[in-house]
């Protein structure tokens, strides 16, 4: 069955307005981003893959997927894949972009602008000013904390393994933690010195 | 010179016990006690190199929990938790995996969702972390879960709010406030005061950290994800799911009020990480826990007057 027949004995202002809905819809499901530097498009998500063209600084890509520290995108007729990082989604258009795959449902009836339209709305400003503390609240917070043991499992499970990781070290004084004047040694021994692994 | 006083000063202080003792006497008040002479002598020499040492000294981890509390309870009178034990629960057991791998015991670390559509979420020092229920959809995977918490977990391990309340309200404003929270729980006659004091502790909420604080806590918490296994570059992902909303969205309002822009974030994770996480980008992202949890999670507000949607 023709899905226009569905239209007949809509005004056009209607039929607009239906469409208009429609494509925003199918819009807020495709998420876009543009390139910030030239890049050397690969075919496979690795550093040593086979080039498969070269991209622009400020080239428009359409983002098919997300892999390690790779995203593989579409860009006029080329495609492949592009470090996550030479990548910006931010445009300021209202049509906001949203999760992928698992969270496909989530987009069709709440992207953010249309979940706030349902008469709840987010903490502001104004709310954190003049918010009575709930302690009976926080009691209920206290309660749901899971230890060491419970957690370490559930990732267990979840097949989960930890890996050594180093700290990475910032510019000396560059935060709040590591800039109190002379005080690096006195002030609590946070783990800037720390490196652990398991 | 100054440094030199300071030398001198700050390992006597610390040599002795004189910190707590100064601390305990900030809350003596409350208990009714007068403040005893060796806590005045503290106190002069507090005084006495007060600039100095304000900047170096550190409240204990009692305190930071107590002001911690004060503001996480504050967050929860705007909006209470999400009524929902499974994803708390999950939440919890992903927040907790992820703080354990810094190693620092000692920190009664509390994940909690709150029924909030907006997309933010929240650290206290003293261990409790709030997510709205808004980031939450949002968020693809559960790497991009953990590194978030990832995040947040690392501004109540650097002790940021802490610093950002000392050097906006110093040790006097400090001691009032601890002792108002105090007094707020313990549903004292001093209940207003205590509310009032509590309310002067939000303005770190509302003003946000110091840039560069949430930009450690971004690379503290990827390298925190990577360590208990997880992609860190989702980070990445979160944030450019952020960078793709509309700024002059009610939904970030607050969220970009209160931090750098996603774009500054990851501009600044490329300048301050380099490549130093690329190896561990092939950890785990996606996990069957976050499917069944949080992409089960009804989209529709959890509160009693909204009906859910379908």
């Amino acid at each position: 069955m023709n899905p226009l027949l569905i239209f007949r004995g809509l005004n056009p202002a209607r039929l607009a307005g239906m469409l208009a809905l429609t494509l925003t819809a199918s819009m807020a499901l495709a998420e876009s981003g543009t390139l910030i530097r030239a890049a050397d498009l690969k075919q496979k998500p690795f550093l040593d893959a086979a080039s498969a063209g070269q991209l622009p600084a400020n080239s428009v890509l359409d983002i098919v997927a997300r892999q390690g520290a790779w995203m593989q995108v579409k860009s006029g007729a080329s495609s492949g894949w592009v470090k996550l990082l030479n990548v910006r989604t931010g445009s300021g258009k209202t049509g906001s972009s949203n999760g992928i795959g698992t969270l496909a449902n989530v987009v069709t009836t709440g992207s953010s602008g249309t979940t706030v339209t349902t008469g709840v709305k987010g903490v502001s400003k104004e709310d954190l000013q003049k918010s009575e503390p709930d302690f009976k609240e926080l009691a209920k917070l206290d309660g749901m904390a899971v230890s060491t043991q419970d957690a370490a499992r559930a990732a267990q499970q979840a097949k989960l393994v930890v890996v050594l990781v180093p700290e990475i070290a910032l510019p000396r004084g560059f935060s709040s933690s590591s800039s109190s004047s002379g005080g690096s040694n006195t002030t609590a021994p946070s783990d800037s010195n720390r490196r652990r692994g398991p | 010179m100054k440094r030199a006083i300071a030398a001198v000063l700050l390992p006597l202080l610390i040599a002795q016990p004189a910190l707590a003792i100064d601390l305990g006497n900030l809350l003596k008040p409350l208990s009714g006690n007068n403040a005893d002479s060796k806590g005045d002598i503290v106190n002069s020499v507090f005084d006495a190199g007060k600039n100095l040492i304000e900047a170096n000294r550190d409240i204990g981890p009692a305190e930071e929990k107590v002001l911690g509390d004060g503001l996480a309870a504050n967050i929860l009178g705007a909006q209470p938790l999400l009524n929902n034990p499974a994803v708390q629960r999950y939440v919890n057991q992903i927040g907790r995996w992820v703080a354990d791998q810094a190693g620092q015991s000692g920190v009664a670390w509390r994940f909690g969702v709150t029924d909030d559509p907006d997309l933010n979420s929240f650290s206290t020092p003293g261990g409790a972390i709030l997510i709205t229920k808004g980031l939450l959809l949002k968020l693809r995977n559960e790497a991009e879960l953990a590194c978030v918490l990832g995040h947040e977990v690392t501004h109540t391990l650097k002790h940021h709010h802490t610093r950002a309340i000392q050097a906006s309200k110093g040790k006097d404003a400090l001691g009032n406030v601890l002792q108002g929270v105090v007094s707020y729980k313990g549903g004292s006659a001093n209940h207003q005061l205590g509310a009032n004091a509590i309310k002067g502790l939000s303005e770190v909420q509302v003003r946000g950290l110091d840039k560069n604080d949430e930009f450690e806590a971004d690379i503290n918490g990827m390298v925190l994800c990577a360590r208990a296994g997880y992609n860190p570059y989702a980070l990445v992902g979160v944030l450019q799911t952020l960078d793709a909303v509309n700024p002059q969205d009610g939904s970030v309002a607050l969220m970009f009020g209160t931090h750098p822009s996603p774009a500054e974030r990851l501009s600044k994770i490329e300048e301050l990480a380099g490549d130093k996480l690329d190896a561990y980008a092939g950890g785990t992202e996606d996990t069957a826990r976050f499917r069944s949890i949080v992409g089960k999670l009804p989209t529709a507000p959890d509160t009693r007057t909204v009906k859910k949607a379908k």
